[in-house]
């Protein structure tokens, strides 16, 4: 993937799969948590005799958008993180990973603005399973995109103190997988809960 | 609650006094109750003959530590074996195969048979011409039941409404429609080896026959809250005619203590159909 | 050797920290953090055995004032309420079993067994393993913070059902506190788990195959591997239902209670089971490994046809996440649903048949030395046997219709859970004491605890079976309100009787264990004369475990091989040892599976 190949100790190679193991089982983990939530909607669905419930309509728009921008963001994690193993790592590295962490932030703003747009709608936490579902899995959704979020910034700031080499940059690594995860949960989410 | 419903099924108490006042026998020995159903034989068998096998197995176990225990001790050399041999492995593989198919094979051959046939067999009491039908409301920490009254229609006037009091006539097919207001409760009647949990928003069935007169507990089995301990009502068997007689009298009462304004006593529900 | 000598440089040697916060309280160190979870458990494990006691008091004696317990009911002037009774035996379950032996047997001992066992010098991820304490130790912290809120701790029992576990059933802040510290301990499971399946997969010494693992990493490893996949389903039910408690969401409301159609109570029946029911084998899986190892060592006898016992361990674990339905037989499930529930829960019976079997003829023509932990292995054994065999009667659909909700399945889950997960955990620890702590307990102290456990372990789970198969329903704070149940009194008066004798045989362990830690004499590196790789260490082992990491030859149960006994005249041989003179070291390491 990157051009120049680094040269690295078999210790810091083991280190790194060994990482990269414990990463795959963690996602496995956390995927198995949404795959639970992903069953208590279709239960709760399944028993429901209209959904949605009168004529109510989630907004479209806001969470298409929002689909586009966390897309955007892995896309530019991707590319910081060629970028640092291209060993470009202190401009292109840190520009990219911190664009990805603004356009996670900008995700979080515009998923306030549909909550509150849709509280003020009257579809409130309290509303019934329809709402439960809504807020439920969105309310879990976001809490993870800030998670990746505060990491992301701190890479961000790390790579541009140059603190990752081609070398040494497994964090980086990581964390790519944990956005990337992050994005294909949204992309469920959005088709199960807004969509059908 | 509402009071009119208590009047009622208060008044129809006092009319059955003789029958509501006699209370259900206590057990005597150990061991699973008195057995009032037609159908509970089948799951004491299924329960005492496997008690059987499992008793054998265990024996058996126990024998073979103890045996070893004792005469292998340590003055006793220790024989080098990894047990991988092609015939350790088919021993082992087929007393476990022969184990299974014997002990669980008989409790899964005979559990099919009762279900299918009995227990879940639903098309059985409702096709039943006599079969008696009961709506059954949960809540903490009391059994509303409802009887259709004449018209065989629920929730209208002639309602017959009691609470934690059952009356069942014997060699009938009973069937109960469970529902629950508030938490989830369970209908036991441990003298006829059955329980139905009672959902929040679900309608719940379970039916069972009576084989004898008397009177019966009825208790509820899943955890409901403070009085779960004392969530309980009593069930009576009464012969055919007395039924029939009990029937007419509190349809009668109830049709007095009806009150179309007061909603919480029509908790009842359109017979679900099978 | 060069193979090995690669491995040295993968796993540096980090010298140990000098401060005390960083090498007794902050530390990474997996053998100190299994020491704080064992503490921790310990502890718990008292508690949740004074709860039982209180339990055992109320239907010996129902409503009558509990001895020493004045201060602590002072509202109730010293007698149990039935508010106070519901919290009782909820906060037993939970405490046992998510509080107590969960971090005992896999929080301490998974900790210690693993990297010493597999020749690893540490966790794979040391700070996370710090980490998963720290957090596990928060939960236990909201556990007990739980108990001083108003209207007291959680009492929805510990299945939680939805809706008497939302606010509607339990309104207060100490159900709250209870699911929240159940979502923390989650957690903390979790991140340790992580750490386990890792570490097993990626440090094992050079020749430690698979198939040469300690039983005991192989029950632990499984274990890991099913906390990773179904404690994250726990997790997402207990935080359904906390916006449920907290703000006001409907995913488990239904009836009357429910605005607009509402949710569904059933739904979190299907996410705890579907957690639930793995979490059982969670608790035993170690249990089986740990006995699996025991009877071979004091045996002095190869583990009959280990290769079978780890193909059926591991056949449980796929199975335990298809079988959760059979909790749920009454709820109103589909027939044809619960039939395939039924069929495939017996299912599972066959791997554990086949599990006894190799324990049966590992013990046969050995040379059994009956040491405290032989004697726990072969109680967990015993008890096991009772409780498996009685799962078969819940399994069934038509037996279970009458046995549901009995005190026949508390039985049948205490001979399971706290009799032999509970005996497996002491068996472990007599027997890896001297290693942890590097001194020995007292063996006569350790019999007469060993046969109070398992004598009165054995009635006071047998009398709750009896009461269960007379049909006695679960959680009842006084069950002769019941005409069916009132001639039950004196059988219950006698279990509790004997319940309390086994919580007094517990009282040399206490003393026994502090008695060692404090002023036990100094072990030796092998007092057990076994071959595995923690005993080739020093007791207690350095920071870093193995000054080098050793190369593995053969299999963990190695025992009365003749030829070890030419060559070296003992019955055993370690798992790294080179066989001096003529027999390669190949003819022997050949055994034990590859
Ligand atoms: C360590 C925990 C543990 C273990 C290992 C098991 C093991 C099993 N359990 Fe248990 N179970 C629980 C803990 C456990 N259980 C708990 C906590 C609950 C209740 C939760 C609650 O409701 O609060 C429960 C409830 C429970 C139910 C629900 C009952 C109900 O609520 O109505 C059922 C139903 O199928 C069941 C079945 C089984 C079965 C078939 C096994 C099988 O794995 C058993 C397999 C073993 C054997 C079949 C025995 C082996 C064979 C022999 C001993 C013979 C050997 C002799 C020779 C070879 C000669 N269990
Ligand atoms: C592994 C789990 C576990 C363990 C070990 C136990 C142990 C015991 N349990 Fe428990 N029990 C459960 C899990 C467990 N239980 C669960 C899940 C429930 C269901 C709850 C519910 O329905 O919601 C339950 C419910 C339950 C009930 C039914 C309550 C009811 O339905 O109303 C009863 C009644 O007899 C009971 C009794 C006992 C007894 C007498 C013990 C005895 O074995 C206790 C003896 C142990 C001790 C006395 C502790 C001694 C202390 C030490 C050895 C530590 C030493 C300390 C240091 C060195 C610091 N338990
Ligand atoms: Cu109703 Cu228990
Ligand atoms: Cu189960």
């Amino acid at each position: 993937m990157s051009d120049v190949v680094p040269f690295r100790s078999p210790r810091a190679r083991a280190h790194e799969s060994t990482a990269l193991v414990g990463m795959i089982i963690f996602v496995a983990s956390w995927a198995m948590m949404f795959a639970a939530l992903f069953f208590a909607y279709g239960m709760v669905r399944s028993r429901a005799a209209a959904w949605p419930p009168d004529l109510l309509r989630l907004p479209l728009g806001l969470p298409a958008l929002n689909t586009a921008i966390l897309a955007a963001s892995s896309l530019a994690l991707e590319l910081g993180l060629r970028a640092v193993q291209g060993n470009r790592a202190r401009v292109a590295g840190a520009l990219r990973i911190g664009a990805a962490a603004l356009l996670g932030a900008a995700f979080l703003a515009l998923q306030t603005v549909v909550w509150l747009s849709v509280w003020a709608g009257g579809l409130r936490a309290d509303s019934g399973p329809y709402a439960s579902v809504f807020y439920g899995l969105t309310w879990v959704h976001a809490a993870q995109v800030a998670i990746g979020l505060v990491a992301l910034a701190w890479i961000a700031l790390r790579a541009a103190r140059g603190t990752y080499s081609p070398a040494r940059h497994l964090t980086v690594r990581l964390w790519t997988i944990y956005w990337h995860f992050v994005g294909v949960v949204w992309a469920l989410m959005f088709v199960a809960v807004f969509l059908v | 609650m509402n009071s009119l419903v208590r009047l009622a099924s208060g008044l129809s108490l006092l009319l059955w006094a003789g029958v509501a006042h006699a209370a259900p026998k206590p057990e005597t020995a150990w061991g699973l109750p008195h057995d009032a159903s037609v159908n509970g034989h089948l799951i004491d068998w299924l329960i005492n003959s496997t008690s059987v096998f499992v008793g054998l197995l265990f024996a058996i176990m126990v024998i073979w530590m103890l045996w070893a225990c004792i005469k292998h001790g340590a003055d006793h050399p220790a024989e080098y074996d990894h047990g991988d041999g092609k015939h350790h492995i088919t021993v082992a593989l087929s007393i476990s195969a022969a184990i299974f198919f014997v002990v669980d094979g008989n409790l899964f051959y005979n559990a099919m048979v009762d279900v299918r046939g009995q227990f879940w067999n639903f098309d059985k009491p409702e096709s039943h011409p006599q079969a008696v039908r009961i709506e059954v409301n949960a809540h903490q920490w009391a059994w509303d039941a409802r009887y259709a009254g004449p018209d065989g229609r629920f929730n209208t006037a002639d309602d017959i409404v009691t609470l934690n009091d059952l009356r069942v006539p014997v060699g009938t097919p009973v069937l109960v429609q469970l529902a629950s207001t508030d938490v989830i409760h369970s209908l036991y009647l441990p003298n006829f080896r059955i329980k139905q949990d009672a959902m929040p928003g679900m309608i719940n069935r379970m039916w069972f026959q009576a084989k004898e007169t008397g009177e019966f507990d009825i208790a509820c089995a899943q955890h409901c809250g403070v009085a779960h301990y004392k969530m309980k009502g009593q069930l009576t068997v009464l012969p055919r005619s007395d039924y029939d007689a009990w029937v007419g009298r509190a349809s009668a009462i109830s049709s007095v203590a009806f009150d179309a304004k007061d909603d919480k006593a029509h908790w009842g529900w359109a017979w679900k159909p099978n | 050797m060069n193979e090995s000598s690669a491995y040295q440089d993968l796993q540096p040697i980090h010298p140990e920290p000098a401060s005390f916060w960083r090498r007794c309280v902050f530390s990474t160190d997996h053998k100190v953090i299994a020491k704080q979870f064992l503490w921790a458990g310990l502890l718990f494990l008292l508690f949740g055995g004074l709860l039982a006691m209180m339990i055992r008091w109320q239907w010996a004696y129902p409503g009558e004032k509990v001895p020493g317990m004045g201060a602590v009911l002072s509202r109730s002037g010293g007698v149990i309420t039935p508010s106070a009774y519901n919290t009782i035996f909820t906060m037993h379950g939970l405490i046992m079993i998510f509080f107590a032996i969960t971090p005992i047997m896999i929080g301490a001992f998974g900790n210690f067994c693993i990297p010493l066992m597999i020749g690893a010098r540490d966790m794979a991820f040391p700070a996370l393993n710090m980490i998963s304490f720290w957090t596990f130790l928060v939960s236990q912290g909201l556990v007990i913070a739980s108990f001083f809120v108003q209207l007291g701790s959680a009492a929805a029992g510990w299945t939680t059902y939805p809706p008497l576990s939302t606010q509607i059933g339990t309104p207060g802040t100490g159900q709250t506190l209870v699911v929240l510290a159940i979502f923390v301990t989650g957690v903390a499971t979790i991140m340790g788990s992580i750490n386990y399946v890792t570490t097993v997969i990626r440090l094992r010494a050079p020749g430690m195959t698979y198939m040469r693992m300690p039983a005991t990493v192989w029950g632990l490893w499984l274990t890991a591997i099913l906390n990773v996949l179904f404690v994250p389903v726990l997790g997402s039910a207990a935080l359904l239902l906390l916006f449920d408690r907290a703000f006001g969401t409907q995913f488990f409301i239904a009836g009357a209670a429910a605005v607009k159609g509402g949710g569904d109570p059933l739904l979190f029946q299907h996410l705890f089971w579907i957690f639930g029911h793995p979490e059982v084998y969670i608790l035993i899986l170690p249990a089986w490994g740990i006995a699996t190892d025991l009877l071979s060592f004091f045996a002095r006898k190869p583990a009959y046809w280990f290769k079978g016992s780890v193909i059926a361990m591991t056949a449980v674990t796929i199975l335990s996440a298809v079988v959760y339905g059979h909790h749920m037989f009454v709820t109103g499930m589909n027939p044809l649903l619960g039939q395939s529930f039924m069929l495939l829960t017996l299912i599972i019976s066959v791997p554990a048949e086949l599990l006894f079997l190799n324990w049966l003829h590992t013990l046969w023509k050995g040379s059994i030395r009956l040491t405290v932990p032989m004697l726990f292995a072969l109680g967990m054994v015993f008890v096991f046997g009772l409780g498996g065999l009685t799962g078969l009667y819940l399994g069934t659909v038509s037996t279970d219709l009458y046995l549901h909700d009995t005190m026949f399945v508390v039985g049948h889950f205490h001979y399971t859970m706290a009799a032999a997960s509970f005996l497996a955990s002491f068996g472990a620890l007599y027997f890896w004491f001297p290693k942890m702590f590097g001194r020995t307990m007292n063996e006569g102290l350790g019999k007469i605890h060993f046969w109070g456990s398992v004598v009165f372990i054995t009635l006071v789970f047998g009398g709750q079976m009896l009461v269960g198969y007379a049909g006695q329903q679960r959680r009842l704070y006084d069950p002769y309100q019941y005409t069916f149940l009132a001639h039950l009194r004196p059988l219950n008066q006698w279990t509790s009787f004997f319940a309390f004798a086994l919580g007094l045989s517990q009282l040399p362990f206490i003393y026994n264990f502090f008695q060692s830690v404090f002023a036990g004499a100094k072990a030796e590196q092998n007092p057990w004369q076994v071959g595995t790789l923690e005993w080739t260490l020093p007791s207690p082992p350095p920071h870093h475990n193995f000054d080098t990491i050793p190369t593995v030859l053969r299999g963990p149960h190695e025992y009365s091989n003749p030829e070890v006994k030419k060559a070296l005249g003992r019955d055993w041989i370690g798992q790294t040892e080179n066989l001096p003179t003529g027999a390669t070291s190949g003819a022997v390491a050949g055994t034990g599976g590859e």
